[in-house]
């Protein structure tokens, strides 16, 4: 057995006593309890998890030859394949949490095929991997019980119908209550914030709307234990599933054009100049031969692309949920498996939540990457949000290696409309106040005029 | 088939409806609720899945009856 470090648990990685993440020699495993053999064994073989990996739908794992870190209570040890970046449903946009909705659903009908059942339905549980919704939780699944209810009904309508109907209905900004309830929104919460209209949508009054009264009902009451006995035929489950599958397929979210979603059209830059920087941005790259890119402003991932086209998987984060819905649905479409778009404001980035601030990490503590893209951003953080360059310098030194830059100076049109109603408070927002602020942490390695633009674009490597 | 759906689910809603609303601040396992709602929801859900199985092999008897492959 090799077993030359100290094991080091998840701190996420408490919930289930069926088992539990460990790192160990920079490698990540799953200890299985033995509490779990029985299903952890239906899972290996009733041919489920084979069906499952056959459609990309469970990461796949192997048997791991290592001391397991609590023995008493181990009946082996897995390694799965490791995912280079975890992001979380507050990070996903409509379509994304929308496809992991159903995954998650098809997950679970597939497991009843075999005899088995989806025990959580956590969105935290779904990563995306090569572009496609994925289950990470080895562990979620249970041997049928007969005839009983689905134990993740509530968590499915929490974690995922809950949000989608709040995007859909009121605003896409609500998805971001998701990282305020970390067990999924209240539907008590979201049956009070959904308009009138959704109470006659006859799915959707079942599912959260009576849902939450039947939650509150029972909220402080002792049970008869004879209620709770009842069954749920296999008919009667798939019908459950079947409902909440065509209530969640139903769903749409209506683009709108916002100032981010059309910000290619409203440029200032020609096509010439635009080629001419996706050249540069390419040139860069190769530099840096990275392993990973975060592009931290993507807007649609138009220069994201340069990346996932020379095969390396890029993280796409924009602020607009209009511009991360087009990248993700547009990559979906060419089936650009590198690309993963997500949702961020790079001012408030992702905190650390859950139990103990570890259950999530933060945006940082999920780096560093070896290449942050950062193309005409500068002036958004340094003008509208007041950020010194001293400051953006620091941030980007936390969370990359290698640095591509576009710095945009206050004689670009996209400046001076930053500034049309707001007081010049910025006497060293020039080239070389960015410059020699920059340098501090940064090696300038190049740096070329984009054509037919007053733009710049530098490469930098961390001091 | 619509028709059907609606008074199944009409009348689970109105039976839910009828039951007092509060807050769901809830000491004990707020999961019961769930459990018993999705046991009295599941009935109705299992027969009309039963009846769109049945009507999508009606489709497909007279889809093949008439020789038109049905799409779904």
């Amino acid at each position: 057995m090799i077993d030359n470090a100290q094991p080091e648990i998840l701190p996420s990685s408490f919930r289930d006593p069926g088992g539990f993440l460990f790192r160990q020699n920079g490698k990540l495993h799953r200890q299985i309890n033995k509490s779990c053999i029985d299903d952890y064994n239906s899972l290996m073989d009733s041919g489920l998890y084979k069906k499952l990996q056959e459609q990309n739908l469970i990461i796949p794992h192997g048997e791991a030859d290592i001391t397991p870190p609590v023995p008493d209570i181990s009946h082996c040890v897995i390694e799965p394949e490791e995912l280079s970046f975890i992001s979380y449903p507050y990070e996903w946009c409509f379509s994304q949490l929308k496809d992991a909705a159903l995954a998650t659903l098809k997950i679970h009908q597939i497991a009843i095929e075999h005899e088995m059942s989806l025990k959580d339905a956590s969105a935290y549980n779904i990563q995306f991997h090569n572009g496609r919704p994925i289950l990470i939780d080895t562990l979620s699944f249970e041997k049928l019980k007969d005839n009983s209810p689905w134990v993740a009904y509530r968590q499915f309508c929490q974690h995922f119908l809950a949000p989608l109907a709040l995007m859909s209905f009121v605003d896409i900004r609500l998805g971001q209550m998701l990282r305020i309830y970390i067990d999924g929104i209240p539907l008590d919460l979201a049956s009070r914030l959904l308009p009138r209209k959704t109470s006659f949508n006859l799915s959707l009054q079942m599912h959260i709307h009576a849902h939450a009264r039947s939650q509150s009902k029972y909220a402080d009451k002792q049970v008869d234990k004879s209620q709770i006995k009842k069954k749920v035929s296999r008919n009667a489950m798939l019908g459950l599933i079947d409902n909440l599958k065509s209530t969640i397929e139903k769903m749409q979210w209506k683009l709108k054009d916002t100032e981010w979603g059309d910000y290619y059209t409203a440029t200032n830059y020609t096509d010439d100049s635009q080629a001419h920087k996706g050249e540069l941005v390419e040139k860069y790259i190769r530099d840096t031969t990275p392993k990973a890119i975060w592009d931290i402003g993507a807007n649609t991932g138009l220069f994201s692309q340069i990346g996932t086209r020379m095969g390396i998987p890029t993280y796409a984060f924009d602020i607009d949920p209009v511009a991360v819905e087009k990248n993700y649905i547009d990559s979906r479409n060419r089936d650009d498996r590198n690309m993963l778009p997500l949702l961020l404001d790079l001012t408030n980035p992702s905190p650390a939540i859950g139990w103990n601030n570890r259950e999530r990490d933060s945006l940082v503590e999920r780096g560093e990457v070896d290449t942050v893209l950062a193309l005409a951003l500068i002036h958004h953080l340094a003008i509208s949000n007041n950020l010194p360059f001293a400051l953006i310098s620091e941030f980007l030194t936390e969370i990359c290696q290698n640095l591509v830059i576009e710095f945009v100076p206050k004689s670009d049109s996209q400046v001076k409309i930053l500034l049309t109603t707001r007081e010049d408070i910025f006497p060293d927002y020039t080239h070389e106040g960015f410059e020699r602020e920059f340098a501090k942490k940064f090696e300038i390695s190049a740096c070329e005029n984009v054509r037919g633009s007053q733009r710049t674009l530098y490469l930098m490597k961390r001091i | 088939m619509y028709k059907l759906n609606v008074v199944f689910f009409t009348a689970i809603i109105t039976l839910i409806a009828l039951t007092q609303t509060r807050d769901a601040f809830a000491y004990l396992d707020p999961g019961t609720g769930s459990y018993i709602f999705q046991l009295i929801i599941a009935g109705a859900l299992g027969a009309i899945f039963s009846l769109k199985i049945f009507w999508s092999k009606i489709k497909v008897f007279f889809g093949n009856l008439f020789g038109r492959k049905d799409k779904s």
